[in-house]
C-alpha cells in the first residue's frame, strides 16, 4: 500500500527524462514481525497461568484411633452413602430400620438426598454457628455427618463427584470410609435390612 | 528561503523499539514457562468446582492410571538426587552416578526397585514402549510396599534439602488419577500414605462451574 501511495504522490515522468533506476528504501517493515511477537506472548502468558491444576484437598482420618477419643454421634444426623457400580449411589439414614435407596450424581439425584437430609436435621437440631475459615464471616451450617463409603466396583469419578457435592452443600462433616460386608450384603437385599453391631464396630476400628 | 513542504505518504513509525520489547517480553516468558514434563500414563482427571490452585512448593505425585497401575513422581532435581543416592546405598542397586543423575531429570517412574537399573539405561523414547508394571504396593504390610519407601524417604531426602537451604518446602502430597481408575485401586494408594501417617493430601482434578455461584449470579441479575 505504501509503495503506491509514493508512486502516485511522485506524479508521472516528464517526456524526455532519464529512466533513473529508483532509490529502494532500505526501511523493512516491522509491523508482521511485531505481530507475530505479540501472538506469541500472549501464547505463553496464557498457558504458564492457566498449567497450573485445580487440586482437591483431603484429609483422612488417623489410623489409630483410640477408644476414649471416640465421639458418639445422633443416628438422625446420619447420612451413610455406599457408591456403586455403574454410576450408581445406595444411601440411607442412620442405622435403626435403615431403607436402602438409590440414586444417580445429578443435581436432582444426590444433591437432593442431601439436601433433604440437611433440612431434616436442621428442623431438628437447628443450625450450628461457624466462621468462614478464609472470610471469617460468621455462618450458619448443619449438623449433618455423612459417611462416604465407596464399594469396589466404584470408579474413581465417583468419589471426586461425591466430594465435590459435600463442597457444593456445604456439608462440614463428612469422612470417607471402607465399606463393610453388612453393607455389601444390604446392598445386595436390601429387604434383609441392616443389622449393624455398634459395639463390634468400634471394636474393628480401634484395634 | 527553502519552501516547507507538506509530507505526503503514509506516515511510518519506527518499529524497531517496539519489537524489540516484544521479543523481550517473548523471551521471558519462554524462559519462565516450565515444559510439561512427560508423564507415564495419560491420565484424564475427573472435574470438580474446587478452585484452589496446585501450590508452588515442591511436590510428590502419585499417578493412578486408568488400569490401576502406579506411578510416582517427585519435583526437585536435587531432592531426587539425594534420594536415589539414598535408595541406591540401602537396596545396593548398583546405580552409578550417571545413572543417578538419570533418575534425578527422569520424572515419573512406574517400575519396581529391582528393575530400576534397566529402566534408566534406556533413552527417553524407549522407556516409553518399555512394559512398566507400577510402583508394587503391599497392601498387607506396609514395611514391604515400595510405594510407602519411596514417598518416605523422598520427605526426608526433601527435609535434608530444606534444612541445607537448597528448597523452601516440604512435600506436598498430590493424587492424580484417572476418571475410570477402579476405586480399590485409589484405596490402597490412600490406605498406604495414611499408614506411613500422610493424612493431608491433594486430588488433582480439573474445573468445573460452580452451581452455587451460578444461582447467585442469576438472582443478581
Amino acid at each position: 500500500m505504501a509503495e503506491i501511495a509514493q508512486d502516485s504522490g511522485g506524479g508521472g515522468h516528464k517526456k524526455g527524462d532519464k529512466v533513473r533506476s529508483k532509490k529502494m528504501s532500505t526501511r523493512i517493515d516491522f509491523t508482521p514481525m511485531v505481530d507475530l511477537g505479540f501472538l506469541l506472548i500472549t501464547f505463553f502468558m496464557l498457558t504458564t497461568t492457566l498449567a497450573k491444576p485445580q487440586i482437591m484437598a483431603l484429609v483422612m482420618p488417623e489410623k489409630d484411633i483410640k477408644k476414649e477419643d471416640i465421639e458418639p454421634v445422633k443416628e438422625s444426623k446420619v447420612l451413610t452413602l455406599l457408591l456403586g457400580a455403574n454410576d450408581k449411589v445406595y444411601w440411607y439414614e442412620g442405622i435403626t430400620d435403615a431403607k436402602l435407596d438409590s440414586t444417580d450424581y445429578s443435581a436432582e439425584g444426590l444433591r437432593k438426598v442431601i439436601l433433604d437430609k440437611m433440612n431434616k436435621v436442621k428442623g431438628q437440631f437447628g443450625e450450628e454457628d461457624y466462621e468462614d475459615f478464609k472470610t471469617k464471616e460468621p455462618r450458619k451450617g448443619s449438623f449433618i455427618n455423612v459417611i462416604i463409603k465407596p464399594t469396589e466396583e466404584a470408579r474413581y469419578k465417583n468419589l471426586v463427584d461425591a466430594l465435590d457435592e459435600m463442597a457444593i452443600c456445604k456439608v462440614r462433616y463428612y469422612v470417607i470410609l471402607d465399606v463393610s460386608d453388612l453393607e455389601k450384603q444390604f446392598i445386595k437385599n436390601p429387604a434383609g435390612g441392616l443389622k449393624f453391631n455398634v459395639e463390634e464396630q468400634i471394636q474393628a476400628a480401634t484395634q | 528561503m527553502p519552501k516547507h513542504k507538506p509530507k505526503r505518504g503514509a506516515p511510518s513509525v519506527d518499529m524497531t523499539a517496539m519489537t524489540d520489547v516484544a521479543f523481550l517480553l517473548l523471551t521471558f516468558f519462554m524462559l519462565t514457562a516450565k515444559a510439561k514434563p512427560q508423564e507415564a500414563v495419560v491420565v484424564d482427571t475427573p472435574s470438580s468446582i474446587s478452585e484452589t490452585k496446585l501450590p508452588e512448593s515442591g511436590t510428590i505425585t502419585i499417578l493412578i492410571g486408568p488400569d490401576g497401575k502406579t506411578y510416582l513422581d517427585m519435583t526437585g532435581q536435587h531432592t531426587r538426587k539425594s534420594l536415589i543416592a539414598d535408595v541406591n546405598s540401602r537396596y545396593k542397586l548398583g546405580l552409578t552416578e550417571e545413572e543417578q543423575v538419570k533418575f534425578s531429570n527422569a520424572g515419573s517412574f512406574g517400575i519396581p526397585r529391582a528393575q530400576l537399573k534397566k529402566w534408566l539405561d534406556l533413552s527417553p523414547s524407549e522407556r516409553n514402549t518399555f512394559p512398566t508394571p507400577g510402583v508394587p504396593i503391599d497392601t498387607a504390610d506396609v514395611n514391604k510396599s515400595e510405594l510407602a519407601d519411596w514417598i518416605h524417604n523422598a520427605r526426608i531426602a526433601q527435609f535434608r534439602m530444606k534444612q541445607e537451604g537448597v528448597v523452601k518446602d516440604e512435600y506436598v502430597m498430590v493424587v492424580k488419577a484417572d476418571k475410570d481408575t477402579p476405586y480399590p485401586a485409589v484405596q490402597h494408594v490412600i490406605n498406604t500414605l495414611v499408614d506411613i501417617n500422610v493424612n493431608k493430601f491433594n486430588l488433582i482434578t480439573s474445573s468445573e462451574s460452580d452451581p452455587n455461584k451460578k444461582a447467585e449470579e442469576g438472582s443478581e441479575k
